[in-house]
Formats: C-alpha cells, structure tokens, sequence
C-alpha cells in the first residue's frame, strides 16, 4: 500500500532577500494518525528544509508559543491533528494582523508591551509581611476570575480579531481578559491602576463585539465577554455617585 | 499571498525592511461567515438610522393634524420598510442575545437573562402595539 503523504504549504520570508511573504509547498508523509501540524512543520525542518523558522515549545498547549493560521484559522499548530484536514493539503502561515519577522514567526511586542500595560500582577494598597499569612480566597472567589486565568498569552485572539487588525492602537482581547483577571480577583486592589488603559478610547470602548476571539481561544477563556463586562464596569462607575468608591 | 498585501517595495539603495508589515485585505470580512454576519448586524444600524429620520420628519408634518397629512404608501416605501423591519429583527435578536454575556449575576443563569430580555422586548412590544391601535381608533 501507497504511503500516505500529505501536502503542507508554509510562509516563507526572509527578511534579507524577499520583499513579500511567499507559499512554499512541502509533500510529506502522514505516518500516524495522531500527527499534528507541528510534528508536520518539525519533520519539513529535520528532513527537507533545515531553514524553516517557526516558535514552539511544550508541543501540548500549554506555553502558547505555536500558535499560526492553518487554513485561515488562528489555532495551536500542535493541537491541530492532521488528520481533521487529510487528504486536503494544509497552509500554515503567520499568525494575522502582527508584522512577520521570518517565515512563520511574527513579532509580538505589541502585544507584550499592552500586556504590561494592564499590570497583570496582584496589586495591595499595603503589602503585609509574610508572617500576617496568607491571603485566603473561597472557592467562589476563585470562580470569579478562574476562566480568565486560563488565559496562555498566544496571541489567537489578537490574530482572529479584526478590530486589532484595522487598529493596532486597540488594547485588544488577552490583554483585557487578564485585566479582568486581576480586577475580579478578591486579594486585588489596583482596579483604579488598570481603568484608565482600559477604558480610554483604545480600550475596551474599541471593541464592536465581533467574538471571534472567544471562537479561537484553545483554553476556553471569552475575552469578548470580559471586554463588554469591564464597559459595563466602567459605564457603572462613571454614572453612579458611588462608583467611584475606594475598594 | 491573498492574506498577505501591502508590500514595501524594497529598492537597490535601500535595505529590504527587517520585518514586513501585513494589511488587512479590503474583503476581509468575506473569509468568513461569523466576520460576515457580524458587518451585516452593524450594517443593519444604517437603513434603521434613514427610517427613522424619515420617522421624524413624519411626525413633524403630523404636527398640524390628521388634516392634509396623507401617510406614504408607495410600494417601494413598503418594500424599504419591509427590509427595514427584518434588519431591525435581527439586530434585536442579536443584541439581546448578547445580554447573557454582558450581564453577570450571582446565581442566575446567562439563559435565563436572555429569556428575560427577550420576554421584557415581547411586553414592550405588546405595550406600544396596544397604545398605537388604541389611539388609531
């Protein structure tokens, strides 16, 4: 019996000879049906074409660092099993809407730059000493924000949102869904640190509710619902005469 | 590349550009159905917004009284009306639906926020639809 092959097309770029993207087409074997994008992609870097330039790390969805448009779609190149395409041929380009630094890597600081801009991290108005103990959560608490910490930084939001494609000024989904993180999060007090990110005119206020990013997410997290809650928030805040209250 | 325009053209006396910077293409939102349905719920908001200015304009020259006041009923007037009202539908539909995203209470359901959206729109409707018979009769 024929070998089974499949055939995968991939962006190739390199930035010191090429002035536009271009599709290269790699005819590969398809050995076993639990191969994934990824395992295609290393097998055109270890056999046919060493120069293959693409970010992976855990290969289990996890680091967020393989994340491309297969197909068209934003996904996890190593969540996409080949078999959901076979005997199609695949086309494994850049993620969307970030410049392309090589082949299939783009460049993300954009994103890592509205990422701090957000202040992902626990902030106290008074940090106690370690020995006061620890800060203790109920498991509703936790409920509140879990979904959203889920969040892995891949950037398939940001590739599927055509709003951040049109505008890169936009703060854009991940961003505001780990905001909203933080801000739900009952040992937090910095909601009035992050507002003025969130709800200027590139914030959430940017967001048409589109929701395909909520679509793409591979962990489940809705960041379209996080953006239209924190408007409601903020909308709430502006309005009522306590909204502004220290929390 | 399809996905891929926008080019800067790299000549002899300049270097090519360490990254290239992707535009998105004019037919973007023909890749696919869900970017597709989306502009056609925020295209819905202009026909809405025409009809009602010429709702407007209606009422101002209802001022004076049912004398000399002769509502349009061409047909073309009820076709636009018609397209109107099935845009109006589907924005409806589509914004209350997103009401179980947006509203979050403790304990209650997305489903059952948007099934009492949906209800509130009904007894709305209903209200007017009462009010505006009664007084045309």
């Amino acid at each position: 019996m024929a070998e089974k092959r499949i055939t995968v097309r991939a962006t190739r770029f390199d930035p010191a000879k090429d002035k536009a993207p271009r599709l290269q087409s790699y005819d590969i074997p398809f050995a076993d049906e639990s191969m994934v994008v990824l395992d295609a992609l290393n097998h055109i870097k270890a056999h046919v074409d060493g120069s293959l330039s693409y970010r992976w790390s855990c290969r289990m969805g996890i680091c967020g660092s393989c994340g491309m448009m297969i197909n068209g779609i934003p996904k996890l190149t190593c969540n996409a099993f080949l078999r959901d395409y076979w005997p199609r041929s695949i086309t494994v380009e850049p993620l969307n809407n970030f410049p392309i630094v090589r082949d299939l890597v783009i460049d993300m600081e954009d994103f890592m730059h509205k990422l701090k801009s957000i202040k992902p991290w626990i902030i106290r108005k008074q940090e106690y000493p370690l020995g006061a103990g620890e800060h203790r959560q109920t498991m509703d608490q936790i409920d509140e924000f879990r979904q959203f910490s889920e969040c892995i930084n891949c950037m398939l939001c940001y590739a599927a949102c055509p709003v951040y494609g049109l505008n890169n000024e936009f703060l854009g989904p991940a961003a505001t869904a780990l905001a909203r993180r933080y801000d739900l999060d009952s040992r937090d007090q910095g909601i009035k640190e992050r507002l003025p990110v969130l709800a200027n005119s590139e914030g959430v206020w940017e967001c048409s509710f589109v929701g395909e990013c909520s679509v793409v997410c591979p962990k489940g997290v809705d960041p379209a619902k996080a953006i239209q809650q924190t408007k409601l928030d903020t909308t709430m805040r502006f309005v009522l005469p306590y909204g502004n209250r220290e929390e | 590349m399809k996905a891929l325009g926008g080019a800067e053209a790299a000549d002899s006396t300049h270097p090519p550009p360490r990254v290239y910077k992707p535009e998105m293409p004019r037919g973007w939102w023909l890749r696919q159905r869900h970017y597709f349905l989306y502009i056609i719920r925020e295209f819905t908001a202009l026909p809405m917004a025409l009809w009602l200015l010429w709702l407007l304009y209606e009422i101002q020259r209802a001022s004076n009284g049912p004398k000399g006041y002769y509502p349009p009923s061409s047909p073309a007037f009820i076709v636009f009306s018609i397209i109107v009202l099935a845009f109006a539908l589907y924005h409806t539909y589509t914004f209350l639906s997103l009401a179980g995203v947006i509203i979050h209470i403790k304990g209650v359901p997305s489903r059952l926020i948007v099934l009492s959206q949906f209800a509130a729109w009904l007894v709305a409707s209903a209200v007017i639809a009462a009010v505006l018979i009664g007084f045309a009769r």
